[in-house]
């Protein structure tokens, strides 16, 4: 899960966007995007947040969902801003990643 | 970055093929329990040629034709390459596969059998090149391999197929067309069915699991050591049929599965999704079951002279019924939902539902309690003529193969909704 620094000025919108994003499951895992640990990083500048994000393998069939789906509640939280989705697969995602509430509910 | 090329097939080249298959899983298991006697028998005769070929063709080869349209476009990262060929394909292969079991059933070697067996080439032949010109151009790795080469095999087996049909009108084969039979049906079980599953599997069991290491070596090895023994086997059982020729292959082959095993072995110690759903335990214990009909071709092979026939017919029956069936059953429930789920799902708006939400857990798991011990009664019955105990067995498949076909109507109900 990406760290959350309380000396960050945007610190409660991103709070407030992580805990958006946690409404967003993987459709085969079960499990939010944020425990899975496939957010990367996000970037608020004046009106615009950017979500960097990964999946779980490039051939994720549930791709265009889940950026999509991110999107959308990014918006639903933050409506008079411009939100762009990026996906990136640098650093490749690891078991690793996920988080230990994650790691709880797949039983690891 | 961009996500990948692919997207969603249509749900006309997929949801036609799970149904046309649930429907023929409850017509291979009525047809058993109609015919308990003949499997004391040969093998070559009406009912049995008639519930092999259903089961083959209607049952196996159809879901796993529907299911690759959704899977090899995910696999090679590449959209479909036509989402009108599978439609073509798919009327031509029921009704290629309702006329050939017929033909088999009533025992005609006519102009039906021949319109039947043509029609499904024909398909087969149009579903190959769709998968093929699919994945011509995808990045090459070894799952992709395996999915290109089992289709190659099922020609071959098709092709071998239409060969002992005309063998029977025009005598063109210079020996025994039982040794033909067991060509065509070893290059269809492990040419087709064993690479394909193994290709597909190899994506999603690390996949399902989250496995976070996959030793790919192995896959490697496996490819080119059952290549290798079906290439042998093909050589061997159509011009040379040496005597000893079948204990190098079947050693090729053995060591291929245990390399595949290994394989699997290792995805499963280092998944990290542990908890594995009722879909996933059948998948497992069908991969662990694929040793029943491998001990039987190693007793075949090297402890039987004169090989019993209720060998030779358990060893078919607990691949087909066990291993295929089994898998089968058990990846529906992986796919299937997920595929419904897709096509519910509307542009700009969040799922309600999960794929797990749209189908039934427990029913699933009952399901799997139903079929496996009547599987094994079934399979006892046959090795050791217990008949008595091939009636319970396929009263308990029927019933699952009942329960199957309303779980899958069930699931695709939703898209109607």
């Amino acid at each position: 899960m990406i760290p959350l620094n309380i000396t960050d000025q945007h610190y409660q919108d991103k709070c407030l966007l992580m805990g958006m994003l946690s409404t967003v499951k993987d459709p085969e895992l079960d499990l939010n995007v944020v425990d899975l640990g496939l957010i990367y990083n996000i970037t608020i500048v004046e009106n615009n947040i950017n979500i960097l994000m990964t999946l779980s393998t490039p051939a994720c069939p549930a791709a265009d969902y889940l950026k999509a789906a991110v999107e959308l509640v990014a918006k639903e939280a933050f409506k008079e801003s411009i939100i762009t989705v990026d996906i990136t697969f640098e650093p490749k995602w690891s078991g690793d990643m996920i988080s230990e509430a994650g790691r709880a509910e797949l039983g690891w | 970055m961009e996500i990948p090329a692919h997207q969603i097939p249509g749900k006309r080249t997929i949801i036609p093929y799970y149904l046309a298959a649930s429907v023929s899983l409850v017509g291979i298991n009525i047809l058993t329990s109609l015919s308990i006697a003949d499997f004391h028998g040969h093998f070559f005769q009406p009912h049995l040629l008639a519930i092999t070929h259903l089961t083959v063709l209607g049952w196996g080869t159809m879901i796993i034709m529907g299911a690759s349209n959704q899977l090899i476009p995910v696999i090679g990262d590449k959209k479909l390459y036509s989402n009108h060929l599978p439609v073509v394909s798919f009327i031509l292969f029921v009704l290629g596969t309702c006329l050939l079991v017929h033909a088999f059933l009533i025992f005609e070697f006519g102009l039906m059998i021949f319109t039947g067996a043509i029609l499904i080439s024909i398909a087969l032949i149009i579903h190959v090149i769709n998968i093929v010109l699919t994945m011509r151009k995808s990045v090459s790795n070894i799952a992709v391999d395996y999915i290109v080469t089992a289709h190659l095999w099922l020609i071959v087996t098709a092709s071998i197929g239409i060969t002992l049909l005309l063998n029977f009108r025009f005598n063109l084969l210079p020996e025994n067309h039982l040794q033909y039979l067991k060509v065509h049906a070893s290059i269809g079980m492990a040419g087709w069915f064993l690479l394909l599953i193994i290709g597909v599997s190899s994506r999603l069991i690390p996949m399902f699991l989250l496995s976070r290491q996959e030793k790919k070596s192995y896959l490697t090895a496996a490819y080119y050591l059952i290549n290798f023994a079906l290439l042998l086997f093909l050589g061997d059982g159509m011009l040379f049929q040496t005597a000893s020729g079948m204990f190098f292959y079947i050693a090729f082959l053995l060591a291929g599965l245990a390399c595949y095993s290994v394989f699997v072995v290792n995805c499963y110690k280092s998944a990290i999704r542990k908890k594995m759903d009722a879909g996933m335990k059948m998948t497992f214990i069908a991969i662990g079951g694929i040793t029943i009909p491998f001990l039987l071709l190693v007793t075949v092979t090297f402890f039987f002279h004169n090989t019993p026939v209720s060998v030779i017919l358990a060893y078919g029956y607990s691949f087909f019924a066990g291993f295929i069936t089994t898998l089968i059953m058990g990846q529906t429930f992986k796919t299937l939902p997920f595929i419904v789920w897709m096509h519910l799902n509307k542009p700009n708006t969040i799922a309600t539902l999960q794929p797990k939400d749209l189908y039934k857990e427990k029913l699933v798991t009952f399901q799997m309690y139903l079929y496996l011990p009547g599987f094994l009664l079934f399979l006892v019955g046959i090795l050791f003529k217990y008949q008595w105990l091939m009636y319970p067995g396929s009263a308990l498949m029927t019933t699952a193969s009942i329960l199957y076909c309303f779980h899958v109507f069930h699931i695709v109900n939703k898209l109607r909704k």
